[in-house]
């Protein structure tokens, strides 16, 4: 195991008598890309401003470099770039000002990295904030979170509003981090990016971390949806020994673990009127794995 | 950070300057040919027809309008107190409470700045702004009395100096009140009430005995425009209260900001 960079020990947050997370423990290494995927309000966010320290914590601690992250310590919070799911700037600024404004808070020289950054993502200095489109708006966050180049990024839900050239470009950007050795929190809710750049990946659900697995070992359990119909599908469903999700008269739907070879082979026997193989989408993994 | 808090608020600090820039304008433009003319005798005459109580209220009775520092006295001073004062209530609700307002504090929560100095900052920002407010209204009339005639100087610069105390109080509970809510749009209403209901009360202090009580819960008694006129100085208790007041409710703001939940 690596260095850790980025620990949480037992966070908690209660809303009242609302549960936001609870005792949620984690450990980041260095240089690796950390998948934190889950549905719509089941955590991630909350998890993620509690890091920042944009809300109080229940209870539980994060720990940077075995040091605590309290509020005020700026020499932490010249380590990290932040990336929220929604971006909000000062709409009187241009790009420009908004970048030097930025620059203005940290100690270091980040010009070059800055230009550099601007060039890469294609993004016009001389506009207006108000006037972004959420696209650009979100590579102007990009920008900020990256640009002081900090040992740790955490980035919430970054390639929604970013068209497919400008993801495959930040794809590039995270490899590049993950290759100097800076760590990277990765909150998303689409699979299928985790599968693609992340090492390990966390799956909160109700506010509770209820797995982490390396991708590889989840790759392993690669899973699809199948539907058929067909007049034959109850004597499918007994040959095959699945579980269906849904029947609705000769139509099945049913998770399928085997190779799509071997499938292809056993269906053969049987007259199929239409078929249908689709990749696992997130809700379907966790009612599969997880219900 | 201290530079981009000066430029964001200026825009709304050349407003409310102008609106009294403006007022005092039309006043030396206009006055002197009321104070030359027979109205003025009819004016007097219509003031004597006022109950005790109201003159008092607009420091009539120690002071004529027939002059344009009169009339400052008068009223004038009671707009500048005013003016001031809801300018310092809702630059107090707004300036810290924008960025939560905005969302832009979870940018700004996360480059290397502490929650004290973000504080900080915007407390130095609205400070300059609304000494700056006095100070040039206290200019712009200065220059105007001069061409309009004699006054006298020190009651003048004692008279025009004194807004500064209420306002800075006001500021700072405005502050320490927007620590208590997410939206500008909670805090603008308070905040103006509160300078209304001080200056009347403060008002209704002045018209008799049985309700002079209410002057002690009033913040414009920080600031006794009457009691300046009439001993031709400040009354130094007021002053170590206001300044008292002013970094009493800053700690509380200090406070309160650093446990605040920012979103």
């Amino acid at each position: 195991m690596g260095k850790i960079i980025l620990e949480i020990q037992n966070l908690t947050k209660y809303y009242g008598k609302i549960k936001g997370v609870e005792n949620l423990s984690l450990k980041l290494e260095e240089g690796e890309i950390f998948g934190f995927i889950g549905p719509n309000g089941a955590g991630k966010s909350t998890t993620i401003r509690e890091v920042m320290n944009l809300i109080n914590k229940t209870s539980g601690k994060v720990l940077v470099e075995n040091k605590e992250f309290n509020k005020d310590d700026i020499e932490i919070k010249e380590k990290i770039g932040y990336l929220p799911s929604e971006i909000y700037l000062y709409d009187d600024l241009t790009v420009k000002e908004m970048l030097d404004y930025h620059e203005s808070f940290y100690k270091k020289d980040i010009h070059k990295r800055r230009i550099e950054l601007v060039k890469r993502l294609e993004l016009d200095e001389k506009k207006k904030i108000e006037d972004l489109s959420l696209g650009n708006l979100k590579k102007l966050g990009i920008i900020l979170a990256f640009m002081h180049e900090p040992k740790i990024l955490i980035l919430d839900e970054p390639t929604s509003g970013l068209d497919p050239i400008m993801q495959n470009v930040f794809y590039d950007l995270l490899k590049e981090e993950k290759a100097k050795g800076n760590t990277i929190f990765y909150s998303t809710h689409i699979l299928n990016e985790v599968s693609k750049i992340c090492d390990r990946v966390g799956i909160i659900r109700n506010g509770e971390l209820i797995k982490v697995e390396k991708i590889e070992d989840l790759s392993k359990k690669s899973l699809t949806f199948v539907t058929i119909t067909s007049e034959q599908s109850k004597e499918i469903v007994k040959d095959l020994k699945v579980n269906t999700v849904s029947e609705d008269g000769n139509t099945i739907k049913f998770g399928n673990n085997l190779p799509h070879d071997e499938l292809i082979k056993k269906l053969s026997k049987y007259k199929i009127d239409r078929i249908l193989i689709e990749e696992a989408t997130l809700e379907d993994m966790f009612l599969h794995y997880y219900k | 950070m201290f530079k981009r808090e000066l430029k964001i608020n200026l825009k709304s600090f050349i407003i409310w300057t102008s609106i009294l820039i403006g007022l005092f304008l039309v006043v030396f433009l206009v006055y002197p040919s009321i104070v030359n003319s027979e109205n003025m005798e009819m004016m007097d005459e219509m003031m004597k027809m006022f109950p005790e109580e109201m003159l008092k209220a607009f420091n009539m009775d120690i002071s004529s309008i027939d002059s344009a520092f009169g009339w400052l006295k008068t009223e004038g001073f009671v707009f500048v107190l005013l003016i001031t004062g809801i300018y310092s209530g809702i630059l107090g609700s707004n300036i810290l409470l924008k960025e939560e307002s905005d969302k832009t504090i979870e940018y700004l929560n996360s480059v290397p700045v502490t929650r004290k100095n973000i504080v900080l900052n915007k407390i130095l920002c609205g400070l300059l702004y609304i000494i700056l407010m006095v100070v040039i209204i206290g200019i712009f009339n200065f220059i105007g009395l001069s061409l309009s005639g004699d006054f006298d100087r020190k009651s003048y610069i004692l008279l025009s100096i004194t807004p500064i105390f209420s306002s800075i109080v006001i500021f700072a509970v405005c502050l320490f009140l927007s620590t208590f809510t997410h939206k500008t749009k909670k805090t603008m209403g308070i905040s103006l009430g509160i300078v209304f209901a001080s200056y009347f009360l403060n008002v209704i202090s002045e018209m008799g005995e049985s309700t002079e009580f209410l002057k002690y819960i009033s913040i414009f008694t920080l600031a006794d425009i009457r009691d300046v006129i009439v001993n031709v100085s400040i009354n130094p208790l007021m002053v170590v209260l206001s300044i008292g007041i002013t970094v009493i409710f800053m700690i509380l703001t200090t406070i309160r900001y650093d446990k605040k939940e920012l979103v």
